[in-house]
């Protein structure tokens, strides 16, 4: 049928625009960062040179030995003097690993070096992370009602705003709040407490870190010397909960509007009606009754838009 | 969800994290340790054999060093001629990594400018790989669903529990996931990239998972040739999509689960509250013996043979799919009147094999249909009907047309005036919607996903269910008694799969129930026939059994015109019809208006 074609269609278009996308990243990724690749290369040489002239090591030696204390690095492990005398698997260390490792976010900075502990982590990530899913958007449905649904229903009691409009605004609304709440202000103190971070590179770990990309380059906590480290962790971990909650219901919302708005219809993507549905029954009142029967029954039955759940309807 | 619930599963985390915690605590640690041991004997060593390097110098070069490896370089090998970590192949496989979120970080931006492009990046990239992910997932989960229904219609052929087959095809969809995207990934790492086979095997799951930790990455050494990145990261994304589905099909199971015994359990208990109260208030009125007394066994049986009619009011039984039952958040009809008779046993042996599930995509419903509870609520719940038909109408999987022109009224359940009921607009209905059963030629029919019949003008509510298998249990209803009666009958011995239309009629009012019957769809005992007494048009029965101008189905049985009031009993009828074919009910003259039910 057409519409099964047009959405074989519109997932090759959006695979192939996928693909643009990606190669369009690599090339401009490509060209910013190369010419500084090149700068550290070349001054990781020099300095190399310089300390082989002045000393009487000889290159194996140094590389053999610059191996090893690449290897420890690699877990984490420094030799450097003022390095922090705490290990990086106490408790509030670990907390904070399986915290990374079951959010996805996987920041990789420490990672399991036994061979127990790999095993160990691929059992706990497989559990972990779909409970944490389940429980991320259980909080998130039970949220969608104080800060969505409530505030929507206000607006356009109060303001007779129809359906859309409200809910575009509503939409922006909640990602200025959320913008300013989970990035600039996080931002402002992480570069406040870690030296070396500028304002740039604590949004661009928060950035990172919500989106649970986790590229691990920057990690908070992990200075030499820092002062209530295990406090500083914790705190870390609840921000990292939260957030991610904030950005899912953001997320979930924006689905929620271009549900209404017709454009997941029009792309041919999934709705999250049934959530809608599902969301509201619990809290239905005696009064809303009303109000939920008339936006159930106005709602369309439209089976263009459930195209791809229709092809197993034998 | 319930607060009582999120809470629980909060907690849930909660604890789970701080096990995972210690438990790698007690790991690493002394592995930990024995790293740093070595290291500062290497770092002696090394200060001892070449005493020209002060220690200060020592640890600038480590500290400059350190900072390039995690700029990504690889100094180990310091040849002149530098490849840098940025070609093409290598940043298009980085900006895979950022936009599915694994980031595996051992190639990350290092100037400002890289950053923020980095940051605008996701912003863009992640919602589109979400769609792309949804689109995906969404194709091959209806492969999934479809590969699952063949093999949930193959085993149900063999009459295995609904519930045991939904949970089989779940694990076996899970494990032919695994087999493609797991293990033979893992083997082809292990030959590749030279590593053990947990090395290999943690490396797919971290990825997978897109926890992406960046200790072990594939394609990392360039010399495996540029097509190994791509292929890497096409194996991502249709794992991801994979498992992305699979999941979303089991919370979806287990999400309809669960509200599915919450509702239930809810729906019973209201309506057996309303029930009572009618019960009650009836008995007050017409001076009868308590009815709640037709719990009691003996009393049952003494009444039995008192009995004026048969009625029997058939009742579909819901297969039901998710929210289109029609009443009730699943399609439940509440189960009224639990009688200790060999019916309710049997009731309850085939709600044990129910295994409804509401799936978005899904179309399989083997189960539901034997395991649906039939509620009728005997109140005016026209609200609570409008609600649940408007929900089930909005349910995205409730793709067929429901008819539903019933007013809000309380769908009358029996009618008193003997007015029969009639089932015409519902065979109408039916007969389109049914294809090819092999059974009967009425519309029950097997493999039909959901149908809604029709109301008729009188407002009766007539909906009928069809899951796969097409069994569903039928509840008549009482035509002459007043009260709102619940038939419930099991399929009996024969066939589960026998799709029988339910048909939920309630009303205190008296005014006849149209109620399709279907020939060849069991009929359900009526449990309260005592009730029957207290009716004064008596035609019911009779009527019943007449063929109606504008019936489709054929009638088998003849109608038998009984006065509910005598209270003779007449078992023999309802025993001769309860073992022959389905008797639709004929159609009341002249629907009588539906008023609302005021209790």
């Amino acid at each position: 049928m057409s519409s099964g074609y047009k959405s074989w269609i519109l997932l090759t278009g959006f695979i192939l625009f996928y693909v643009a996308y990606l190669l369009l990243g690599a090339l401009v990724f490509s060209t910013i960062e190369r010419p500084v690749e090149d700068k550290l290369k070349s001054d990781i040489q020099v300095l190399k040179e310089e300390f082989l002239n002045q000393s009487c090591v000889n290159a194996t030696s140094l590389e053999n030995f610059l191996e090893k204390v690449l290897q420890a690095n690699k877990y984490g492990i420094s030799i450097l003097p003022n390095s922090s005398a705490s290990s990086n698997w106490d408790l509030a260390s670990s907390l904070f690993f399986a915290n990374t490792l079951v959010t996805t976010v996987g920041y990789g900075h420490t990672t399991p070096l036994s061979d127990t502990g790999k095993a160990f982590s691929i059992f706990y990530a497989l559990l972990g992370v779909p409970f944490t899913m389940l429980v991320l958007t259980a909080c998130v449905q039970r949220l969608m009602h104080p800060v969505t649904y409530g505030p929507i229903g206000m607006c356009r009691q109060r303001f007779g705003l129809d359906p859309l409009a409200a809910t575009a605004v509503h939409f922006a609304i909640l990602l200025l709040l959320v913008v300013l709440g989970f990035f600039v202000v996080p931002a402002v103190v992480f570069s406040h407490i870690e030296d070396t971070w500028s304002f740039l590179d604590a949004i661009y770990f928060c950035f990172i870190t919500l989106c649970t990309i986790g590229l691990g380059d920057y990690v908070p906590g992990e200075k030499p010397g820092q002062k209530f480290r295990s406090l500083y962790k914790i705190s870390v971990m609840v921000y990292l909960f939260v957030g991610l909650m904030m950005m899912y219901l953001v997320l979930r919302a924006f689905h929620r509007m271009a549900d209404l708005h017709g454009l997941t219809s029009f792309f041919q993507l999934p709705h999250c009606d049934e959530d809608i549905e599902e969301d509201k029954e619990p809290i239905i009142e005696a009064g809303d009754e009303d109000q939920h029967e008339a936006e159930a029954s106005a709602k369309p039955l439209d089976p263009a838009s459930q195209t791809s759940y229709n092809t197993i309807n034998r | 969800m319930r607060c009582p619930t999120l809470l629980a599963l909060l907690a849930g985390v909660m604890l789970y994290l701080v096990m995972g915690a210690l438990v790698f605590r007690n790991l690493e640690s002394p592995k930990e340790s024995k790293e740093h041991e070595k290291l500062l004997c290497t770092t002696r060593d090394f200060l001892g054999n070449h005493s020209c390097v002060t220690a200060q110098n020592l640890s600038d070069l480590i500290k400059s060093v350190v900072k390039a490896v995690e700029a990504g370089l690889d100094v180990k090998h310091s040849s002149t001629n530098f490849t840098s970590r940025w070609d093409l192949a290598s940043a298009f496989f980085f900006c895979g990594t950022i936009i599915t979120t694994i980031g595996f970080g051992n190639l990350s931006p290092r100037t400002k400018w890289g950053q923020l492009f980095c940051v605008c990046y996701a912003l863009v990239g992640i919602p589109m790989f979400g769609f792309l992910l949804a689109g995906v997932g969404d194709h091959m989960g209806t492969g999934l669903r479809k590969a699952v229904w063949k093999m949930e219609t193959l085993f149900l052929k063999r009459r295995v529990s609904p519930t045991y087959v939904r949970v089989m095809s779940a694990v076996l969809s899970i494990l032919i996931g695994c087999l493609i995207f797991l293990a033979v990934p893992t083997l082809v790492f292990k030959e590749v990239e030279d590593w053990s086979f947990l090395e290999a095997l943690y490396f797919v799951v971290i990825t997978l998972t897109t926890v992406g930790f960046g200790d072990y990455v594939a394609g990392a050494n360039r010399r495996d040739g540029d097509l190994f990145k791509p292929l890497v990261w096409l194996w991502i994304v249709f794992g991801l999509a994979y498992f992305a589905s699979i999941l979303t099909m089991i919370g979806n199971w287990l999400r309809v689960l669960s509200k599915k015994t919450r509702a239930e359990v809810e729906e019973l208990r209201a309506h057996a509250t309303d029930w009572t109260q009618n019960i009650q208030n009836m008995s007050m009125d017409f001076r009868i013996p308590n009815p709640l007394d037709l719990n009691d066994t003996f009393l049952l049986q003494r009444r039995r043979w008192k009995r004026s009619t048969w009625q029997r009011v058939r009742r579909g039984a819901l297969g039901h799919h998710g929210r289109q039952g029609f009443i009730g958040e699943n399609g439940h009809l509440p189960n009224r009147w639990v009688s200790h008779t060999r019916s309710m046993t049997r009731l309850e042996v085939v709600r044990l094999g129910g295994g409804e599930v509401r799936n978005e995509g899904t179309r399989l419903r083997p189960g539901a249909v034997l395991g649906a509870d039939s509620r009728v609520s005997p109140r005016s719940e026209g609200r609570l009907l409008g609600r649940t038909v408007a929900r089930s109408l909005s349910m995205p999987a409730a793709r067929s047309v429901m008819e539903l022109d019933y007013d809000l009224d309380p769908v009358a359940m029996m009618m008193l005036q003997g007015k029969s009921l009639s089932e015409s607009p519902e065979s109408d209905s039916r007969s389109e919607v049914s294809s090819s059963d092999s059974h009967t030629s009425d519309v029950c029919t097997p493999g039909q996903e959901i149908t809604f019949a029709s109301f008729d003008a009188s407002g009766s509510l007539c909906t009928e269910e069809r899951g796969i298998q097409g069994g569903s249990r039928q509840v008549f209803f009482q035509e002459d008694v007043r009260f709102p009666v619940l038939l419930q009958q099991l399929p009996k011995s024969h066939n589960p799969t026998k799709p029988i239309p339910m048909l939920p009629i309630f009303s205190v009012k008296p005014m006849p129930l149209p109620m399709p019957t279907l020939p060849g769809c069991k009929m359900l005992d009526f449990f309260g026939e005592n009730l029957a007494y207290i009716d004064e048009s008596s035609d019911t029965l009779s009527d019943r059994n007449q063929p109606v101008e504008g019936a489709v189905s054929p009638r088998p049985r003849k109608p038998r015109r009984r006065s509910i009031r005598r209270q003779l009993p007449h078992r023999s009828p309802l025993k001769e019809r309860r073992d022959s074919d389905m008797l639709p009910p004929s159609n009341p003259p002249t629907p009588p208006p539906l008023s609302r039910l005021t209790q």
